[in-house]
């Protein structure tokens, strides 16, 4: 065995050993903290912030934008039209969070005295944050939000360059965000919103997205209720319409209530489009989990005993058969990281050690190996027998 | 509220594989381990994620280091013994080679290996042959002695082509081989995982790297690198290590040159006789070690003189199609308009175009990768940090996707579909997606990079040298074995064996 020559050879260990110390020898002794790629990502996903309420106005008969801006007076994080911020609102002592849709656009959060937005819909009788948000929160309010989150934005590289919002009620938001970003020239792309309402009324944003048409935007309001002098579109948002008002290789984008997904799938599989060119924003709570495929129903007014365990630590808590873990873990003021709600983001993962429990199947974002080892998505997973599981501490 | 015991025998920071190996191995010893990990989940980038439906690899292209069943090789073995069982499925070939007059698929086993470079550059056969056996020679030798080392003469004796090849960079050893470029090329792809160009890189680290993966094969779990992250974390609950996720660690408390403990960013002080770390020592000695000023200026030096190696750009897509039906043939492939790994080593340092790609379609290897009808394929290049330190947060996105669309590009050219008429679901990982998920040191996921200035030879005789504080230990791609997820699980297991003579040593010293 010879490289080049022995001595050399059987000198290598030696020197490339000499050859290490001298490099640490002859380095600078000064401390370099500097985490330029660390820092660009905090800047993006800072976490939770403390923002305040700086402005509430109405935007409808029935909704509120709410405008927020950061405590410390920093800039806000970059983030991409459609996705959303989930907030903490202290309520009695509660604290609950919830996923809005920024309505905002990205470039208002990053210019100078930025912001970021959402918009509210009162509640009919089932929405008690929606009901706190219209009526109670007020300027100068502090909470936490975690801003610029989820998959539901326009991407280049995969989604058509048009793109087709088909949104029902509140789900115009996202549009919203969208719509501004491309009249302000930072977003490259054309949009089409089909605006599903029931009555005139009904329409949020209504002034706003009217002065934000141009070549690129387009908005389309159609009707379902009976409104004598209305003279634009009716009835829901069909594979009919759709077709009416597609142009060519189209992304549809779906943001709405829930009994709104269940029809537009439907329709959108009349269009035949391929599946690539279909995004529908999350799903949301269940609004009635037991309405879900095999949800037991004979349990359904059962309240259970959950042993939390967060480290050593551990409390017992009542939980309901119909509410998610963690709703209960709310009501109980024993604080868990959610933002989606739907069981995507994955945020609220939970190691369930026993018990037995549904989760939703519109809502089941797994890991094949997490559910194999009973992890669940707690805001997704409803007790069925008494409970131990372990979540973070937060 | 109390969530933590008073005392730990062991803290360990990040419960990625390097972390986990350790706890493995002190809670099999009867240690009393806390893991706290600053993500919601174990693994680092060894994980997956979930995006319309489908889960998807985050980072794993495949794993040395396992072997067969029944013939685990020192992973396996390892994790295997600790009673971690995954579900292994066999990469079935090395690469595909698509390089300057290069279109080959190569298969692992040595002699196959050979016969099938020899049929690309005939005559070629004993000499790569020869070349594989001394990889092989050095890679055992390597492999005992990390666990049992000896004198010097004693070296010389039993493991002369390990010493006599270690003063020397791969270019300089493969000199002596003489080859036909075009034979030097087919065995330089996996060179992307190391990267130092190969008059840079230490000759050992190459050996190691073909011996393991040539010789034995790479394999992969069959539910996503999560399935190790997650069989690893239950299984040390079992065995009664505490793990906390979404602790993140902040401070590691030191007096008198010893360490006691940490504080988390949540406010929580917790005691411990050792702290191992997947920070970097970039990191720890710069600014988490309370106080600053137990930070030796030689720890200092030592982290200044060493260069921080390479991190990942990936583009991960479901296609809306089989891969046949794209014509995609092959698990990996290795595409580049050169195989001067020192030129490609300068152009990993910019920002793209990047010319060295590697592609990895995961239903090759494990047909339940995706549903009926879709492929996943991703598109990686390992670039160096220092491109990417230059860019800012609002340049970021658009940087991002003029690469992402770069590479997407060459690789529709190579197969002549247009790649982005079929992608379901995409996902851009950065360097900066790295620092956001891992807390990793500027995302650097590779450690400091293998040079002939920082051999892993000299790594090896100088470590004892290496520890500044009593009691605190490191265990990730930054430590000796460097960086891969086989190494990563090595690493921890080194930093546990440090705890565990430390523990030996001062009862022997104290029954004294």
């Amino acid at each position: 065995m010879k490289v080049k020559g022995f001595l050399k050879d059987v000198g290598g260990a030696s020197r490339v050993t000499k050859a290490r110390l001298s490099a640490f020898e002859n380095a600078s002794p000064i401390p370099v903290k500097e985490d330029p790629i660390g820092n660009v990502a905090r800047e993006w996903h800072p976490g939770k912030l403390e923002l305040v309420v700086q402005d509430i106005y109405p935007v409808s008969p029935t909704a509120k934008t709410v405008r927020f801006v950061r405590a410390d007076g920093k800039q806000l994080p970059p983030f991409y039209a459609g996705q959303f911020i989930s907030l903490e609102f202290n309520v009695n002592g509660e604290i609950v969070s919830r996923p809005y849709s920024l309505s905002s656009a990205p470039y208002e959060a990053r210019q100078e005295n930025g912001y970021v937005e959402i918009t509210v819909r009162k509640s009919k009788g089932d929405g008690f944050i929606a009901d706190y948000v219209n009526n109670e929160l007020k300027v100068g309010d502090h909470l936490l939000g975690n801003v610029g989150l989820g998959q539901f934005y326009y991407e280049p590289l995969r989604d058509a360059k048009r793109v087709m919002a088909l949104a029902g009620g509140v789900g115009i938001t996202p549009f919203a965000s969208m719509a501004k970003e491309i009249a302000h020239g930072t977003l490259d792309m054309d949009l089409t919103i089909l605006y599903g309402s029931v009555s005139s009324d009904d329409i949020i944003l209504k002034d706003q997205l009217a002065a934000l048409t141009c070549d690129r935007v387009k908005v389309v309001h159609v009707l379902s209720g009976d409104e004598p002098n209305w003279t634009g579109e009716r009835g829901f948002l069909s594979a009919e319409l759709i077709e009416k008002y597609t142009e060519g290789d189209t992304s549809y984008f779906i943001c709405g209530p829930q009994v709104m997904y269940k029809f537009l799938r439907g329709e959108i599989q009349k269009l035949n489009v391929p599946q690539r060119r279909v995004r529908f924003e999350v799903f949301g709570q269940a609004k009635d989990i037991t309405t879900f495929p095999g949800y037991p129903l004979e349990k359904r007014d059962e309240v259970y005993t959950v042993t939390v365990r967060r480290g050593t630590h551990e409390d017992r808590i009542p939980a309901k058969a119909t509410e998610s873990l963690v709703v209960a873990l709310e009501r109980a003021n024993i604080r868990i990281d959610t933002a989606c709600r739907s069981g995507e983001c994955g945020f609220c993962r939970t190691k369930v050690l026993a018990g037995d429990y549904y989760v939703c199947p519109e809502n089941d974002g797994r890991r094949g190996a997490d559910k194999d080892f009973n992890y669940v998505h707690a805001c997704a997973a409803y007790p069925l027998s008494d409970m131990t599981i372990k979540i973070p501490i937060e | 509220m109390k969530f933590y015991k008073d005392h730990y025998d062991v803290i360990v920071i990040g419960g990625a594989l390097a972390g986990l190996s350790s706890a493995l191995m002190l809670a099999d010893k009867g240690l009393d381990v806390l893991v706290l990990e600053r993500h919601n989940l174990p693994g680092g980038i060894a994980t997956s994620f979930v995006r319309g439906g489908i889960e998807i690899e985050a980072a794993l292209h495949e794993m040395m280091s396992i072997g067969p069943e029944g013939n685990r090789l020192k992973v396996g073995k390892f994790l295997e013994d600790m009673g971690v069982f995954v579900d292994w499925l066999k990469v079935p070939e090395a690469y595909h080679a698509s390089l300057p007059g290069i279109e080959v698929t190569l298969h692992p086993g040595l002699e196959t290996f050979a016969k099938e470079v020899d049929r690309e550059v005939p005559g070629t056969y004993d000499k790569v042959l020869k070349l594989l056996n001394l990889c092989h020679t050095v890679f055992d030798s390597v492999n005992e002695l990390s666990i049992h080392p000896m004198s010097k003469p004693m070296m010389l004796l039993k493991h002369e082509a390990f010493v006599k090849t270690a003063g020397y960079s791969t270019a300089e050893v493969m000199d002596t081989f003489d080859l036909p470029q075009k034979a030097r090329d087919l065995l330089a792809p996996y060179w992307i995982y190391v990267g130092s160009g190969f008059k840079d890189l230490p000759f050992t680290i190459f050996a190691v790297l073909m011996a393991d993966y040539i010789g034995y094969g790479s394999y992969i779990p069959h539910k996503f690198s999560h399935e190790i992250s997650l069989k690893m974390a239950e299984r040390a609950e079992a065995m009664g290590v505490q793990i906390e996720y979404r602790q993140h660690v902040e401070k590691i408390l030191v007096k008198d040159g010893k360490v006691y403990g940490v504080r988390t960013a949540r406010g929580d002080e917790i005691h411990a006789d050792y702290v191992i770390s997947a920070p970097y020592p970039n990191k720890v000695y710069t600014s988490m070690i309370e106080p600053i000023s137990e930070v030796p200026e030689k720890a200092l030096k030592m982290v200044n003189g060493r260069r921080l190696s390479l991190t990942a750009f990936s583009v991960i897509m479901i296609l809306d199609k089989p891969a046949q039906e794209l014509g995609i043939k092959d698990y990996s492939i290795f595409i580049g308009d050169t195989m001067d790994t020192d030129e490609l080593y300068k152009d990993l340092a910019g920002l793209g175009p990047y010319r060295y790609l590697t592609c990895i379609c995961h239903n090759y290897g494990n047909p339940d990768a995706t549903p009926a009808g879709t492929c996943s394929f991703s598109i990686t290049t390992l670039p160096r940090v220092d491109g990417w330190k230059t860019v800012t947060a609002d340049e970021y996105d658009a940087v991002k996707h003029r690469v992402a669309e770069q590479m997407i590009d060459d690789m529709s050219k190579y197969y002549g579909v247009n790649l982005r008429d079929h992608i379901l679901e995409i996902v851009i990982e950065t360097p900066m997606t790295v620092a956001h998920y891992t807390g990793m040191w500027n995302g650097c996921i590779y450690g400091y990079a293998h040079t002939m200035e920082d051999h892993i030879v000299a790594r090896l005789q100088t470590a004892h040298e290496e520890k500044f504080i009593e009691g605190l230990e490191f265990a990730g791609a930054h430590q000796i074995s460097g960086d891969g997820m086989g190494p990563a699980v090595t690493n921890g297991r080194k930093a546990a064996k440090n705890v565990l003579d430390d523990i030996k040593a001062k009862k022997e010293a104290a029954a004294k």
